[in-house]
């Protein structure tokens, strides 16, 4: 049973004067397990970092989880949290910053009194910041741009198509800008964002019934004021496709692209667009059109997906985390790193099928397949009260009943008719923004730009009608010309 | 009501630490007659199963030269199709289930796990049944799914810590098959299309019955579950092949080792020990395991001195072995400044020295052991992280059975324990160390 106590308390707080702490809202998961969840949600996050300071959101964050607090020096916290195997977890994404953590029921009271110290009574100690300061940076330096070839282009999709918007930078920041970032930039911060209006409390598993309430009270005395209004975010509009390669000396080219799309979960056409997703690309799974098309079929890579929603560090998670949601999203396919030799067919051949998705649609028999698929898979994107206590969190922040109830009843009512109008509408094969991440990237550039061609030569005999498909797709011209290809050196990237 | 009984069976189970039990599901464990093996555990958590099959095979049983990186890419082999469910047929199911369904491949073990609603059951297991009997594949497929392979190996490398990992193996290992990563040598994986009769060789000596458990947690009844694993795998054919795994001669020195990465990076240093084989019944095991989280964990002195106060580096990692045979100790650090890498090696090497001759103290002991249990008890809160837990104790003994006699050993360990192990283990003879740097521009 999700219960969300005082959504209407909210709407009506102001008008009643009912208790300050009512601007907390709260997601409830109460069930007999031993293991105790936590989650606090800020709505706030990296899209209101000031605008010459992106990673501000981040690092503030990150002094609350990682940092001491004003009784106990960081070690002091990581000593008492060593027995009872508890951490405190932290994100920050552009619109939500997380705090979660879980205990066992023997040892919530120790638990519950660090994470709250964490949360309410910061340390702000400069050795602390300087660590996390370094690791934020050595972080974008050498987790995203040296080591992660794919995250990195995904990342940098976001900031090409949201240019110029609150959601532009990276939500760590910049590294010339992280290292300018003082500790009362972080205070500042904290003191405006970090407010009862913008907290979500979300507890789930065995906690007793007067603990939520104590959780609640606790928090007031964050600042309780209305929230600023929210910028709108409006990316701006692409008039043809375009590519940025990002240079670095890595073996192979991974890429991805894709355009804003104006549907978010809650949103009319948010579940025929999710039934193609889950048609078309689902994370991870063989059974994608992309992927059997380039994988499967073609041997070119380890895998090609597709995605309505911000999904960070998909190359190591296997369902989409919680708590990432956003007011703009976008459409985006992933392909794995290629071979040289076969990367630009690789990118042919994935806006080749986007081409015929956006052309023909789903056919009856996927679509009966995949309207089954997702009617059942939302049973286990929530297998964990974790993962269930997040999707509750999301479903309060998009105004929706709880995630498995509206994804079934609104597939169940779902046609193929509706779903093909949807991507018609929706998607498209041109005014792309693509990312590649490679290295001699004039030489990808040649092979990329205009109708090529770009041949591709197995190690094996291939059936006939796939031979036949490979002189399309060889020629399929994907609209880049050489002025819209820029080229940058993976050491300005974030930087 | 189920609940409350779960709670208590949980609850009380866990409380009665002092008997060592720790693993709190009843579950059932049936061997057919074929060798091959059920592992039923009925779990509270609603409408969801979790399918995994582990075959106890991995790179440690590629023992031909140039053949590395087989068992992995038998990973990706089985999905590659039966005459009765071929990869469309197999997909389409799957998918109709709405299940999640994956493989893995490490040393020891290959497993293919499916999660899903419990309604389908029977025709999971009857699908996966017949690939395990049936696997056929085309040449054509073999080598369109060798790219794939290559593939995965590219997007791998474009980390350094994967190709640390490749040389620490390879210096530290002279003979035994942990010499190689479960990726393989590149350029094994580079001829891998050319080795489609020695996979149908591979395929042929390892997967049979009597290298394989089922493991299925969730909402099912261990009868039920028996009846179909009986019905569609009871006449799966045994094999008789036992691969000779040639052992590893006792190392007579310390070895070093360098990577030169191409590209900008953190230096990275990686120490690594000559450690045991896994054992539920000898405590060096667990004892090295409580040791790499008190001299190097987040909350030991060296930590808190390298990562927290000083901040040379900006991580402190161990592996500790939990291996079929003997493998490696390995404690690695990435450092913010190259000029800092010798003082690193000489704090580890220190703190090495420290546990071999100090006692540590009771309390922290006692911190450590209430950790391993909480956190081990922690993370089986949902039927897929039991199996997955299970499986990687199910690849070293084939039964749930170890991890209670591992948790009693825990529960026995003294400081003097711990200081024999780092004396037995943690020596120059035994050593090897590897220095990764990068490009400086």
């Amino acid at each position: 049973m999700i219960g969300i106590r005082n959504f209407a308390a909210l709407l009506v707080a102001t008008l009643i004067g009912v208790p300050a702490y009512s601007q907390i809202r709260t997601v409830t998961l109460p069930s007999k397990s031993p293991i105790v969840t936590i989650r606090l949600v800020f709505t706030t996050g990296s899209f209101v970092d000031p605008d010459d300071k992106p990673g501000v959101a981040n690092l503030t964050a990150a002094m609350l989880a990682q940092g001491g607090t004003r009784d106990l020096t960081y070690r002091q916290v990581t000593e008492a949290m060593f027995p009872i195997a508890s951490t405190v977890d932290r994100e920050v994404d552009n619109e939500m910053t997380t705090f979660s953590g879980s205990t066992h029921i023997d040892n919530l009271e120790a638990f519950y009194k660090l994470f709250r110290s964490m949360l309410l009574e910061p340390g702000w100690r400069e050795d602390d910041f300087k660590r996390l300061k370094d690791n934020t940076i050595n972080n974008i330096r050498v987790g995203l741009r040296g080591n992660n070839d794919e995250e990195l282009g995904k990342e940098v999709l976001y900031s090409q198509l949201y240019r110029g918007t609150a959601y532009g930078h990276y939500s760590a920041g910049a590294i010339s800008y992280i290292e300018k970032i003082t500790t009362d930039d972080l205070k500042r911060f904290y003191q405006r964002h970090y407010t009862q209006s913008n907290l979500i409390v979300g507890i789930a598993g065995g906690y007793p019934p007067e603990f939520l309430d104590r959780m609640r009270k606790d928090f007031t005395v964050l600042a309780a004021r209305d929230n600023d209004p929210a910028p709108a975010i409006k990316p701006p509009s692409i008039d043809h496709t375009r590519a940025l390669i990002v240079e670095k000396n890595t073996r192979s080219v991974a890429y991805s692209f894709g355009f804003p799309i104006d549907v978010k979960r809650g949103d009319p056409d948010y579940p025929a667009l999710l039934l193609m997703q889950s048609y078309f690309g689902p994370h991870r799974m063989g059974t994608g059109r992309l992927f059997q098309r380039i994988r499967e079929v073609r041997g070119i890579n380890y895998g090609d997906y597709a995605y309505i929603e911000y999904f960070p560090r998909g190359g190591n998670l296997m369902e989409p985390p919680p708590n990432v949601a956003r007011r703009s999203q976008i459409f985006q396919i992933w392909i794995r790193p290629a071979e040289p030799p076969q990367a630009a067919f690789a990118l042919r051949l994935a806006v080749y099928e986007l081409d015929t998705l956006v052309k023909d649609g789903i056919s009856q028999a996927d679509f009966d397949r995949t309207k089954e698929f997702l009617t059942k898979y939302v049973n286990v994107l929530t297998k964990t009260k974790r993962a269930e206590l997040g999707y509750a969190i999301d479903s309060l922040y998009y105004g929706i009943p709880d995630y498995n109830s509206y994804i079934k009843n609104a597939v169940a009512k779902v046609t193929r008719e509706q779903v093909n109008a949807t991507i018609r509408k929706h998607l498209r094969a041109d005014r792309l923004q693509i990312v590649a991440v490679s290295a001699n990237a004039e030489g990808l550039k040649k092979q990329l730009t205009g109708s090529g061609p770009s041949f591709i030569q197995y190690n094996s005999f291939k059936p006939a009608d796939v031979l036949a498909e490979d002189k399309i797709v060889e020629r399929f011209d994907i609209g880049l010309h050489p002025d819209d290809i820029e080229i940058t050196a993976v050491d300005k990237v974030f930087q | 009501m189920i609940r409350d009984l779960f709670l208590l069976l949980f609850t009380a189970t866990f409380l009665r630490a002092a008997d060592g039990k720790v693993f709190p599901f009843p579950y059932t464990q049936e061997d057919l007659p074929n060798g091959l093996r059920l592992v039923t555990i009925s779990t509270d958590f609603p409408n969801i199963v979790s399918v995994y099959i582990v075959v106890q095979t991995g790179s440690r049983n590629e023992v031909e030269l140039g053949k590395t990186g087989f068992a992995h890419l038998f990973e990706h082999m089985m999905f590659r199709g039966t005459e009765k469910y071929p990869p469309e047929k197999y997909n389409e199911i799957l998918s109709r289930a709405g299940a999640a369904s994956n493989a893995s491949t490490s040393n020891d073990l290959t497993v293919y796990h499916t999660t899903f609603s419990k309604e389908d059951l029977p025709t999971i297991l009857a699908m996966e049944a017949d690939r395990f009997e049936n696997l056929q594949y085309s040449l054509e497929a073999f080598k369109t799914e060798t790219g794939a392979v290559l593939g995965e190996f590219n997007k791998n490398s474009a980390n350094p810590g994967s190709k640390l990992g490749e040389v620490v193996q390879d210096t530290a290992f002279d003979r035994h098959t942990y010499k190689h990563t479960t990726m393989g040598f590149l350029k094994d994986v580079q001829d891998m299309p050319n080795q489609f009769d020695y996979s149908l060789k591979f395929f042929d000596r390892y997967y049979r019955p009597e290298y394989t458990t089922i493991i299925v947690t969730g909402d099912v009844d261990p009868k039920q579950v028996l009846t179909l694993v009986d019905k569609s795998w009871g006449g799966w054919k045994p094999g008789s092949y036992h691969a000779d795994i040639p052992a590893e001669p006792k190392q007579q020195g310390p070895r070093e080792s360098h990577v030169d990465w191409p590209s900008p990076t953190l230096p990275i240093l990686a120490v690594a020990f000559k450690g045991p084989a896994y054992s539920d019944t000898r405590k060096d095991t667990v004892a090295l395991d409580v040791l790499s989280t008190l001299a190097f964990g987040p909350n030991s002195d060296l930590y808190q001195k390298l990562v927290v106060r000083e901040q040379k580096l900006d991580t402190l990692g161990t592996r500790s072995p939990i291996s079929v045979d003997p493998d490696l100790f390995e404690i690695r650090a990435r450092i913010k400044r190259p000029e800092d890498m010798q003082y690193v090696r000489e704090e580890i090497l220190k703190t090495v020295e420290l546990f071999q001759t100090e006692l540590v103290p009771v309390d922290k002991l006692e911190a450590v052991k209430s950790r391993q249990r909480y956190s081990f008890v922690m993370s089986l809160d949902n039927s897929e992280a039991i199996a997955s837990t299970v499986s990687r104790y199910v690849a070293l003994r084939r039964t749930p059975d170890t991890i209670d006699k591992l948790y009693a050993l825990y529960g026995q360990l003294t400081p003097e324990d711990i200081r024999a192990a780092a004396r037995q283990y943690l020596v120059e003879s035994g050593r090897t160390i590897v220095s990764l740097t990068g490009a400086s521009k």
